[in-house]
Formats: C-alpha cells, structure tokens, sequence
C-alpha cells in the first residue's frame, strides 16, 4: 500500500533559522497521524509542507506515491483546517461549505447538495443560511471541517484546530474529530502542542523538536519508551534519572525515565527511593507531590483521590514495579 | 504593625472628575464629543442645508435678485443642453478617474499590505504621501509643463523616435487635441495623478485586514488565483475600494483648478458653480450645480450598498 504522505529528507530554511532540518517521515493511509510539539519546533511547518504553502529547501515530499515538488497547493488533494479557521466573513456558512465545489465549477444546486450533506456530517444543518460571525467558535470549527472535507481530499490537515475551544468543547471534539475520520476512512494529519491530545487521538505520533522529529511511534510506545530526554519531558512530564540514580534503583548506568503515576507511596524505611515532600498540588483527580530524592533528584509522583495525601515537608517513600524504569541508550 | 487603607483619599480635582467619569460614563461621552457634535451639526451640516435650500430658489433674470421662494425652476435649468453638458463631462471623467485610481492603486496597496515589512513599508507611506505635502498649485503646473507641445513627454518621445504615438493619441476625435496639456487627456492624467494616494491609503487598509489564512483557505480548496481575486480578495477589499472612490470621485467632482489649468478649458461642474456664484451672481444656480454630486454621490452610494460592497464590514 503507497503511504498517504512521506518526506524524504525534507528541509525548509527561513534564512539561517532551521525551521525543518532533514525530516523523513511516512504516514500510513487512512491513519490518524498526529505532530506533537512545542511552538517553533516545525511541525506547522511540516504541515504546511504538505499543504504547499511552503516549499522544501531540501528533500522531497510525495503524496500518494506522487512527488509534489512541483504542484501548487490548489493542485494538491489535499485540504486543511486552519488554526483560526479562515472562513470567509462575507459568504454564508453554506457558500463557505461548498467554495470548494463553487471552484471547481460544480452547479449550484449539486454543490448546494453536497454543502448541506457536509453539515449535516458535522451536526450543523440548520445553520447554512448564517454568516460565520453569528457562530460561536465551536461552530465555526465545525464548519470550518466541513468545507475542508467537501472536497473529498485523500489528506485532511488540521492545525491546532481545538486549540481556540474550551476544555470541555475541546475533549467533545476530540471524540467526534476521531469518530469521523474513522467512519470516513480519510488520513488525518494533526498538528498539537497538547500531548495529551495527541496521545488520545493519534494511531501514530511524531514528536517535534527543533526542527527534527525526536522519536515517532505509536502513542504508547511514545509515552512509555521516551527515546530521549526531550521527549520523556514533553510527553507527560516524566521524571528524567541521571545514570547513577538509574543505577541505585537497580538498573544499568545509563539514563533513563519513570512516569510520575507508576510511582506509589510507601513507608520511608528501605524504599527504592526517599526523601521529604518539597511540593503539593492538587489536580481534582489525585494530588502531585514532589520528592528531593538523595543525589539532588527531583521526583514527581502521581497520588489518586482518596489515598492519604502527605504534608510538605514529611519525609515519604516511593516504589514501583521495575518494568516502569525505561532506560535510554542515551540521554 | 500600620493599617494600609484600602480606600486611599482624593488628592484633588482630577481626583474628583476620575470618580465623576467612572460614576457616570456618559459625562466624559458627552464632553468629548459635544464640540465635534457642534462643528458637524451647525456648522458643516446647516451650512450644508442653507446650500440646499437656496438651490430651491431663483434669480430673477431682470434685475439679477435672488427671489426667496420656492421653485423647481433653477433646477430645471440644469437641464439645458449647455448645462447638462458640463453635467454629464465632470460625470464621466470622475468615473475614468476613478477606474483609472482604482487600477493603478491597486499593485500598490497590495504590495504594501501584503508584502512591505518595517523600512518599506515607511518607504510606501512615504512615496504616497510625499506628493501631499507640496502644494496642489505647483504640482498642476508642474504637470501643465511636462504635458506641454515643447515639455519633456514630447521631447523623450520624439528623441526615442516614438513622436508617432503621441501624435496618433492626439488625434483621438474629442479626446485628443492640439497637445497633451490641451486636451481631456493631460487633465484626466494629472487628475489621477493628485488624487491616485486617496486610493491607495483607504485600499491598502482593507487589503491589511485580510488574513493571509483566508487566501491560503481558498488556494487550499482549489482556487486559482484569479479565482481567489474575485471571490474573496476584491469582495473583502471592497469597502477600501468603495472608500477610496468617493474620494477621487467626489474630490474630481467638485475640482474647478486642474480643468482651467490643464486642459481644453470646457467647462466642469466646479468650474460653473464657481462663475455661477462670482461672475454669473446667480447663487442658486449654482447650489443647484453643487447640490448635483451630492446626488450622484448618495445614488453611488446606494447601488454600491445594494450590490454588496459592504457585507464584509
């Protein structure tokens, strides 16, 4: 099966700044792909690579097995959802939904046709006749989906297209934003900053780091193997050991990684590790407390709702079972 | 240990009128705008109906006083055939103007909007203002001397061996004439030469606030660029556009300078209300000349509304 997308060695320079450096990258077809990193790290830019808006400086890009070096992004079967949406403020929200078929010389009454199936996929179909400012923003992003798939692409692109929603929107989308790319079969590719996003939506992820990708992989490999400290970090904050703590707690002397919730409380007294609480914070569903462990570490761990909740300051023990270590080749 | 109040005292007058302000908002509203409110209500807007209401009366052709009554009668006399002429000339050459200003304008403010970054852009406002600052008068006979049978457009011309196609745009029946600064053709240059920056500004403005997002949203779904001009860059920048065309528009309407200047010295509609109102001293025909771009400006106005020019608003 040709992949949806892969770059080859793919670069774009901004002058001296190295917004992609030298990314190979493939994605399967029909999967959920999402680009997870922090801002400037490229992955906009990688999507936007795709997307034609940018051109590589170096590498190539094919789409479908098609190299696009030199397809213009109108060209490209390719459609996006951008970050803020970019709906056209004097059409109405079905003028919007069918500008793509309006384009392409489609008749009124098919595109109109194909439009209000469109919103009816998104559950909107009694909105056509609105202008986009008499939307609310969950709405528009909405809408926003909806003219991106009336024109069937093979590679739907999403730019942090929850970002602009509140949380509870946001985790409501993130639902339907999986179901319909599954029922729809289409590949999705999703740009976050928000791992938790990413972990839940993905099928594969790739993780952005100055221009590079740091590790991709499935969300589980991800976040339980963290390749490097980078991403240990970034994807749910794990607790990053240098090589003589790995090697205290029973491991090799190498460094390695421990999530914060793999950690459980213990009495003091011969636990794997030690030390009195230096904070406490309270996150609804349990509470993260923070150890300064012997050698100068500091270890996060995650304590569910209805444990006893140490005080700061109480000298505590933490254990876990050994396969939560993950040791890193290198740091 | 000292209490620190919570409610710290007033120290004085500004003080007190900070309170006044936050108590009643509408206070500081109504100082504010109360002087402009007075300029535009009285002053510009009575004059304005004072105007309109002397179009409504005659001159009495005998002994040349103004009668105080009502009448449609000096408005029928715009329909004159030497009257609707200078009518319908200033009407079209403020409409070619405009297109003209349009066309022109339009690379520029694009470019500037979209394109020029810190040091240009104050290059551009720069470029378009600068020929602002320096007077009307020297500007138009400035252009008076390059238009002119012996100035430099000619003289260029007729050095590169290309004499012939001034001679032949001269020759153009009732456009053309003895020479550039003669005919209708130096004054439709210099009038969209000195009006061209009441364009672009207002242009450039509406083109600034289309996001880039939205042109990259229609090439995104497939739109050539041609495409993506007419169907979201010309109808979001409209109102830019309608802006700046009531400013060439009216601005060339009402010029009486540039036609005496450069030109074949016919008559527009700045220039009769001018004679009108001096030599002629008949006052209300020539409130009626003025009351007429008032009128095209209002039915602009109306079918520019009606045809969508401000949905993007």
């Amino acid at each position: 099966m040709t992949p949806a997308v892969t770059f080859q060695h793919v670069s774009r320079h901004f002058g001296s700044v190295r917004a992609v450096d030298g990314v190979d990258l493939t994605i399967a077809e029909g999967s959920f792909f999402a680009m997870l990193g922090p801002s400037g790290s490229g992955k906009t830019t990688c999507l936007r690579l795709i997307s034609g808006f940018e051109k590589p400086t170096g590498g190539t890009i094919h789409i479908f097995g098609d190299d696009v070096s030199n397809t213009p992004p109108h060209l490209r079967n390719v459609n996006t959802v951008f970050q803020d949406y970019a709906l056209f403020p004097h059409m109405n929200v079905r003028d919007n939904v069918a500008y793509g078929l309006m384009v392409k010389g489609v008749g009124r009454a098919a595109r109109y046709g194909k439009a209000d199936e469109m919103l009816a996929l998104v559950k909107l179909d009694t909105y056509g006749d609105r202008k986009p400012s008499q939307l609310s923003g969950g709405q528009r992003q909405r809408v926003a989906l909806a003219r991106a798939l009336v024109n069937e692409p093979r590679v739907l692109l999403l730019d942090e297209p929850l970002g602009a929603l509140d949380l509870k929107l946001r985790e409501a989308m993130q639902d339907e934003l999986k179901t319909l790319q599954q029922r729809l079969g289409i590949t999705f590719v999703f740009v976050t900053h928000d791992q938790g996003e990413a972990l839940s939506m993905a099928d594969n992820l790739a993780v952005f780091n100055e221009g590079k990708i740091a590790q991709i992989g499935t969300p589980e490999e991800v976040y339980a193997k963290p390749r490097t400290r980078f991403v240990a970090d970034f994807v749910g904050s794990s607790n990053v050991l240098p090589p003589d703590i790995t090697r205290s707690l029973g491991g090799p002397t190498a460094w390695s990684s421990l999530r914060p919730e793999s950690l459980h409380l213990t009495a003091p007294g011969g636990a794997l590790l030690s030390g009195p609480v230096t904070s406490l914070r309270y996150l609804g569903a349990g509470n993260r407390i923070t150890i300064a462990a012997p050698g100068g570490a500091e270890i996060a761990a995650v304590i569910p709702a209805g444990q006893p909740v140490p005080e700061t300051g109480q000298t505590i023990g933490l254990t876990f079972v050994p396969a939560a270590l993950h040791v890193r080749g290198s740091a | 240990m000292t209490a620190i109040p919570a409610v710290l005292p007033e120290r004085g007058l500004a003080d007190r009128l900070t309170g006044l302000f936050w108590r009643r908002p509408n206070v500081l509203l109504a100082l504010a705008i109360a002087p402009p409110l007075i300029w535009l209500g009285v002053v510009y807007v009575g004059s304005l109906a004072a105007l309109l209401l002397q179009s409504f009366y005659s001159i009495d052709e005998f002994s040349g006083v103004v009668v105080p009554e009502f009448t449609l009668k000096t408005y029928a006399e715009l329909f004159r055939p030497q009257n609707f002429d200078i009518i319908w000339r200033t009407l079209l050459m403020s409409a070619l103007v405009t297109l003209a200003s349009a066309i022109i304008a339009f690379p520029i403010a694009y470019f500037a909007a979209r394109y020029a970054k810190g040091r240009w852009k104050a290059v551009f406002y720069l470029g378009v203002m600068l020929p602002l600052w320096s007077s009307y008068l020297v500007k138009v006979y400035a252009w008076k001397l390059i238009l002119a049978k012996e100035g430099i457009v000619t003289w260029v011309a007729e050095k590169l061996g290309a004499g012939f196609v001034i001679d032949a745009i001269l020759a153009i029946p009732a456009i053309g004439g003895n020479s550039l600064s003669t005919s209708y053709i130096g004054t439709f240059i210099v009038f969209v030469y000195v009006w061209l920056p009441f364009m672009i500004l207002p242009m450039q403005a509406s083109l600034e606030r289309v996001p880039t997002s939205m042109l990259e949203a229609s090439a995104d779904l497939g739109a050539t660029r041609s495409q993506t001009f007419r169907t979201v860059i010309l109808p979001l920048a409209l109102p830019g556009v309608i802006a700046g065309s009531i400013f060439t528009f009216s601005l060339t309407m009402g010029d009486y300078i540039i036609p005496q200047i450069v030109g074949t010295s016919a008559r527009f509609i700045g220039l009769a209300v001018y004679q009108q109102q001096g030599t002629a001293g008949n006052l209300p025909l020539a409130a009626a000349f003025a009351v007429v771009p008032i009128v095209i400006m209002l039915v602009y106005l109306a079918l520019a509304k009606r045809a969508g020019a401000f949905d993007a608003l």
